[in-house]
């Protein structure tokens, strides 16, 4: 195998693992708890802005923006605040919205997620804006052996988080806290009446899907190096859900199935070359293929490829 | 941030006409079939793109938005029938889900057949201007277009069986259903009036600005805001919070940094589902 294809494949198995551990948080909204949150795609950029503004130095002119805020601190303090940060900013979308009826709360969530984006690009002084923001650090860069590539390297510190996370989110669904979760999905009014807070529990399973996005968002600042409002759209938001759904809502591995299904489907007009017919309209054919995967997954295999039928099914007898 | 310009309210109720008749179809299609469509901005998406198309062969620019009209409802129509059809039985969350993957792929449609870059319609012209109000002409277009259509559909809606039927099977599906309605029929016609709506509304929309991929998909929460503040299913209050919606977020412009108008109909939103869930006039149907 060839360097260059070697280097391909790091690529796509750092965005397949970044993106899984995204899946995760949504799994934990939606497969485990029922909330419809569309706004992942933000707590992902709150992620990667946050560690990417507190790892970098703050000069950094250019000809549309002026950074002016920037800290310089080093990467485990990015992601930590990151990881922080993005699960606050889940637990205050989810104060304003979580009582809502579910389908609301996907239009306030996607919103919000909208308006972050618009924050993003507008204001230069922090964010650089619609300017890239450039030379984010990367971790232990140089000092790693140069005979694999680097992604190599930094594709085991993403292997070595998604596991943590995956078990680590398995344990919690499984916890007595899970199955209030669960019971809230089923029907809220039940752990109501036994006496449970669900408001609070809501809140929690928001902040916590929402705080393992955001360090999703610094593992992706870290290794993508340059961050791009354009990078945060809600086409990524329906990406994740796709993933969820394809994969199997409620199951974690289900999650990362889908997700890492979703990244080979997107990311693989990159090994076939552009000359061949249609090829520049492949982006686009691919997803018009998601597209489709979902619905038909949706019809046929509505518990998705790894999830629980009796889960897929609960939602669908009342109503 | 400026000061009070009259223009701003002539902006407004410009943005406003093209708002209130978008959020008026999506709120029939809500009324009957119970689900939040986001598919909807693909309906104005594709209604804009096969005007340009048409216009792009000559064909006169009358004609080429009745031509998008008509392509947007069947659209409408030929999506619910192969797709959301099959899951009538399901729960709206899932056809939401569903609506999510059908708008991929009208989206990404719309790339494969016209390419993903910017256009514009050219609808030029002398902009005279009128008690210090600039005026272009597309402009008068867009508001004087709205005002027929909205008149047409409420005709419509209050004056022939269709759409006596359309308001009942709204209002209650099973007892409209009793009362010898055929609401499986009535669903095409829904979709199709919907559609139509859609597609006008997105052929003003790029009229107004410019034709572009995700010009429907991005026009969703500005829509979704009027018709949430005119309370769902209802077609006045869709209206009317439409033309509130578009007038405010132009005179917000004296408050906040014009950068940041798309945020106020997220505010709105936000403010309006916390505070008065069942919209404007209270009467909701959910």
């Amino acid at each position: 195998m060839g360097l260059v294809s070697l280097q391909l494949l790091v690529l796509v198995a750092n965005i397949a693992g970044i993106y899984s551990i995204l899946a995760i948080g949504m799994n934990m909204h939606w497969g485990d708890t029922g909330l419809l949150n569309f706004a992942h795609a933000g707590f992902f950029a709150i992620g990667a802005y946050t560690s990417a503004i507190l790892t970098t130095p703050a000069s950094d002119s250019g000809l549309l923006a002026n950074r002016i805020i920037g800290f310089d601190f080093p990467i485990a303090v990015g992601m930590i605040t990151a990881t922080v940060l993005a699960g606050v900013a889940g637990v205050l979308i989810g104060a304003t919205s979580v009582r809502l009826d579910g389908d609301y709360l996907a239009i306030v969530t996607l919103a919000g997620a909208e308006i972050l984006r618009l924050g993003i690009s507008n204001e230069g002084w922090l964010t650089s804006g619609q300017q890239t923001l450039k030379n984010i650090p990367r971790p232990l860069e140089g000092a790693l052996p140069s005979m694999l590539p680097y992604g190599f390297y930094y594709f085991l510190l993403v292997l070595a988080v998604l596991i943590a996370c995956y078990l680590t989110f398995r344990y919690l669904a499984k916890s007595p806290f899970g199955r209030v979760l669960h019971a809230i999905r089923e029907d809220e009014d039940v752990p109501k009446a036994l006496g449970r807070n669900t408001m609070q529990f809501k809140l929690k399973s928001f902040g916590l899907g929402a705080a393992v996005a955001g360090l999703a968002g610094s593992l992706w600042a870290h290794f993508i190096f340059a961050l791009q409002p354009t990078m945060f759209t809600p086409d990524l938001t329906f990406s994740v859900w796709a993933a969820v759904i394809i994969g199997g809502a409620g199951s974690y591995l289900g999650a990362i199935t889908g997700m890492t299904v979703i990244t080979l489907i997107r990311q693989v007009t990159r090994f076939i070359p552009s000359d061949v017919p249609l090829g520049s309209k492949l982006p686009y054919i691919r997803l018009i293929i998601i597209g489709a995967l979902l619905v038909l997954i949706l019809y046929y295999r509505p518990e998705g490829l790894l999830g629980n039928k009796e889960r897929a099914l609960a939602g669908m007898e009342e109503n | 941030m400026v000061a009070f310009d009259p223009q701003l309210l002539w902006n407004g109720v410009v943005v406003g006409s093209l708002i209130a008749l978008a959020a008026l179809g999506l709120t029939l299609l809500f009324g009957l079939l119970n689900f939040i469509n986001i598919a909807y901005g693909e309906y104005l998406a594709w209604g804009a793109y096969i005007a340009l198309g048409a216009k792009w062969a000559d064909v006169p620019f009358i004609l080429a938005i009745v031509l998008g009209a008509i392509g947007a409802g069947l659209i409408a129509v030929i999506t619910d029938r192969i797709v959301f059809k099959q899951f009538s039985d399901r729960d709206p969350v899932v056809l939401l889900v569903v609506s999510i993957g059908v708008a991929f792929m009208l989206r990404n449609l719309i790339r494969v057949v016209y390419g993903g870059s910017t256009h514009f319609y050219n609808v030029g012209g002398e902009a005279p201007v009128v008690f210090g109000i600039r005026v272009l002409p597309a402009q008068v277009i867009i508001v004087t277009l709205s005002i027929v259509i909205l008149a047409i559909v409420f005709l419509i809606l209050n004056e022939t069986r269709i759409g006596i039927a359309m308001r009942a099977a709204s209002d209650d599906t099973d007892l409209a259903r009793i009362r010898g309605i055929d609401t499986k029929r009535l669903v095409i016609y829904v979709s199709l009036i919907g559609g139509v709506i859609a597609g006008i509304a997105g052929v003003m929309l790029g009229i107004d600005s410019n034709i572009n991929p995700t010009m429907g998909f991005l026009f969703l929460i500005p829509i979704f805001a009027a018709v949430i503040l005119g309370g769902i299913g209802d077609p006045v209050g869709a209206v009317v919070g439409g033309y509130a919606l578009g007038i405010g977020q132009n005179l917000s412009i004296i408050f906040i940094p014009s950068e940041y108008t798309p945020a106020f109909a997220l505010l709105i939103l936000i403010i309006g589902l916390l505070t008065r869930p069942s919209g404007l006039f209270g009467e909701a149907t959910r």
